[in-house]
């Protein structure tokens, strides 16, 4: 009973994913018979071939890598030492500066898109359309959260251990090199990570600043292949989507515990 | 020397992120409310002018603007979903810690892959494999059976039903998750006393289960809750893309700031929206802050 109630939900949840599957191996005419099955009759890497060579599909892999790792750099060498500042310094202003950043996070960043997409496409900034627009944007909007999720986590490990590294010499860079940093490395990890598949899952950024072909990401690639009513091919369109799925599916159930401790504690749902 | 030192230290470490966050989160927020005192449109890109709060009016007061409508249904899309995610995954972080339950590891894993997937990527399926009016699921699945196949996201009933699916599709993973956790903090022995008493399922989810998980999930909701009130990308994806609009004339909040934002060109109007939503939601967070003191951020 359990068991046959358990199946029959894992299997009407994967349907979206089983289905895009199985479009994707099939042969691209197949997609209006009748006679619909989960397994293709006849099974074929076709469109996975058609969409890396008749599509720019590696090159937008290639930016989407670039932006997620040049945003992780940026987010992480800024919210670590303003982490360990909110944690561990005395400084004016601290507690109400921390809480305005909390309200600040709580504003939907789409809601002040118009606003930074006219400051940016003004002529002496010029950033629409290129990457380093996009990644300060990604890093502005993510050291919120990764000051919030590591100051949590400094805030837990004690602060006898830096003043015994003082003790024995230690000047404030090793203290923090050498001996903050190893231990705070799960909490630094889970926001790495988490900055990486932010990057990774953002669309309305990209479609909205990345206008010319050659800065394409995955998200504004896939926006395009998109088969509507009428045009594209659903069974490209399904592969592209599998292959853009499959480095976020693989870190996130790779580190399923440390993600879902990661979210709770830091009290923020990507 | 040594004092002078002490007091500039944290001007290093919190400078560089405070600056970043100026830049990119704070001003774009302090320009949009400058933007909704004008009538910054498509017409007036340059030589727009301060209108004051005609912006407002027009939203707050104009009954047939939308605004309006938006905020009574983000309230009833918040409401509905919260109300059957919160059933949903109870019933199914209960079943899954049954104690007859095996392979308990293997079916959450299977579960949680929705969540594992980047959203705009399942709902753009969602949209082409399952609603599409001719090779998605539904459609094929009705024809074969011999009815007549369906618009599924032009109405808007239709479109509302198909909507909620996909939000509890990608949003039940993490409250199963969250629910699962709370239920192995439950000592079991207040089951097995209750199991003496001879007290009915009912009883033990309504006087044991609930109350007991309640605080613990407490903070997860929160947040789901806000997650759920700034839904744009499901409803901006089915049915209210560029050049593919469905029909369907749902509106969240958000998506109306868009839409008046970058479809219509209303710059000065949206960012009053935008204005009035970010009011709306800050009053929130610091009332339920004030009330259960940095629970949600804790």
């Amino acid at each position: 009973m359990l068991h046959s109630f358990f199946i029959s939900l894992v299997f009407v949840t994967l349907i979206p994913i089983l289905y895009a599957i199985s479009i994707s191996l099939s042969s691209s005419n197949s997609l209006v018979s009748v006679d619909f099955s989960f397994i293709p009759k006849k099974a074929t890497l076709n469109n996975y071939l058609i969409l890396f060579k008749d599509y720019p599909m590696l090159l937008w892999f290639r930016n989407s890598v670039i932006l997620a790792v040049l945003t992780l750099v940026l987010s992480l060498s800024v919210s670590i030492p303003a982490a360990y500042g909110f944690s561990r310094m005395k400084f004016l202003f601290k507690k109400s500066i921390f809480q305005g950043l909390i309200l600040l996070n709580t504003f939907p960043a789409i809601l002040s898109m118009f606003a930074l997409w006219r400051l940016m496409s003004n002529d002496s900034i010029n950033l629409v359309n290129t990457k380093f627009g996009l990644i300060i944007i990604y890093a502005g909007t993510m050291t919120i959260f990764g000051i919030m999720n590591m100051k949590g986590y400094f805030d837990s490990i004690p602060i006898e251990i830096e003043e015994a590294a003082r003790i024995d010499g230690a000047n404030d860079f090793q203290t923090i090199w050498m001996i903050l940093l190893p231990l705070a490395k799960p909490a630094i990890i889970v926001t790495g990570l988490m900055v990486l598949i932010y990057v990774w899952n953002e669309y309305i950024f990209s479609i909205t600043f990345m206008t010319g072909n050659d800065n394409f990401t995955l998200a504004v690639g896939l926006y395009s292949l998109q088969a509507g009513e009428t045009s594209g091919s659903w069974p490209i369109f399904a592969a592209a989507s599998l292959v853009t799925s499959i480095p976020v599916l693989i870190i996130f159930l790779s580190v399923q515990k440390h993600m879902i401790s990661g979210l709770t504690v830091g009290g923020v749902k990507a | 020397m040594k004092e002078r030192n002490k007091l500039l230290k944290p001007i290093y470490f919190i400078t560089p992120a405070l600056i970043l966050i100026g830049l990119i989160v704070l001003f774009p927020i302090i320009y949009t409310v400058y933007i909704s005192f004008t009538n910054m449109n498509i017409y007036h890109w340059f030589n727009f002018k301060i209108i004051g709060f005609a912006n407002y009016r027009r939203a707050l007061f104009i009954l047939d603007s939308g605004f309006i409508s938006a905020i009574l249904f983000t309230f009833l899309w918040t409401v509905v979903n919260m109300v059957l995610q919160m059933i949903l995954a109870f019933i199914i972080a209960n079943l899954l810690n049954h104690k007859l339950m095996k392979f308990k590891g293997l079916y959450k894993t299977l579960l949680i892959i929705p969540w594992a997937i980047p959203g705009y990527v399942s709902i753009l399926l969602w949209r082409t494999g399952i609603f599409n009016t001719q090779f998605g699921l539904l459609n094929q699945w009705l024809v074969s059976l011999g009815f007549e196949g369906k618009l599924w996201l032009s109405s808007n009933a239709l479109a509302f039903m198909s909507l909620t699916v996909v939000n509890l599709w990608l949003a039940l993973p993490f409250m199963i998750v969250i629910i699962d956790g709370a239920l192995q903090s439950i000592d079991k022995s207040y089951y097995e006393a209750a199991d003496i008493e001879s007290a009915t399922i009912i009883d033990k989810a309504f006087k044991i289960t609930i109350p007991l998980i309640k605080p613990v999930i407490a903070p997860a909701v929160i947040i789901t809750i806000f997650t759920t009130f700034k839904q744009f990308d499901i409803i901006f994806l089915l049915t209210l893309q560029p050049g593919a609009q469905t029909g369907s004339t749902l509106h969240t909040i958000i998506t109306y700031a868009y839409e008046n934002a970058f479809i219509t060109s209303n710059y000065g109007y949206s960012s009053a929206v935008s204005t009035i939503i970010f009011i709306i939601l800050v009053s929130t967070t610091l009332v339920w802050g004030r009330r259960k003191r940095g629970l949600a951020y804790e």
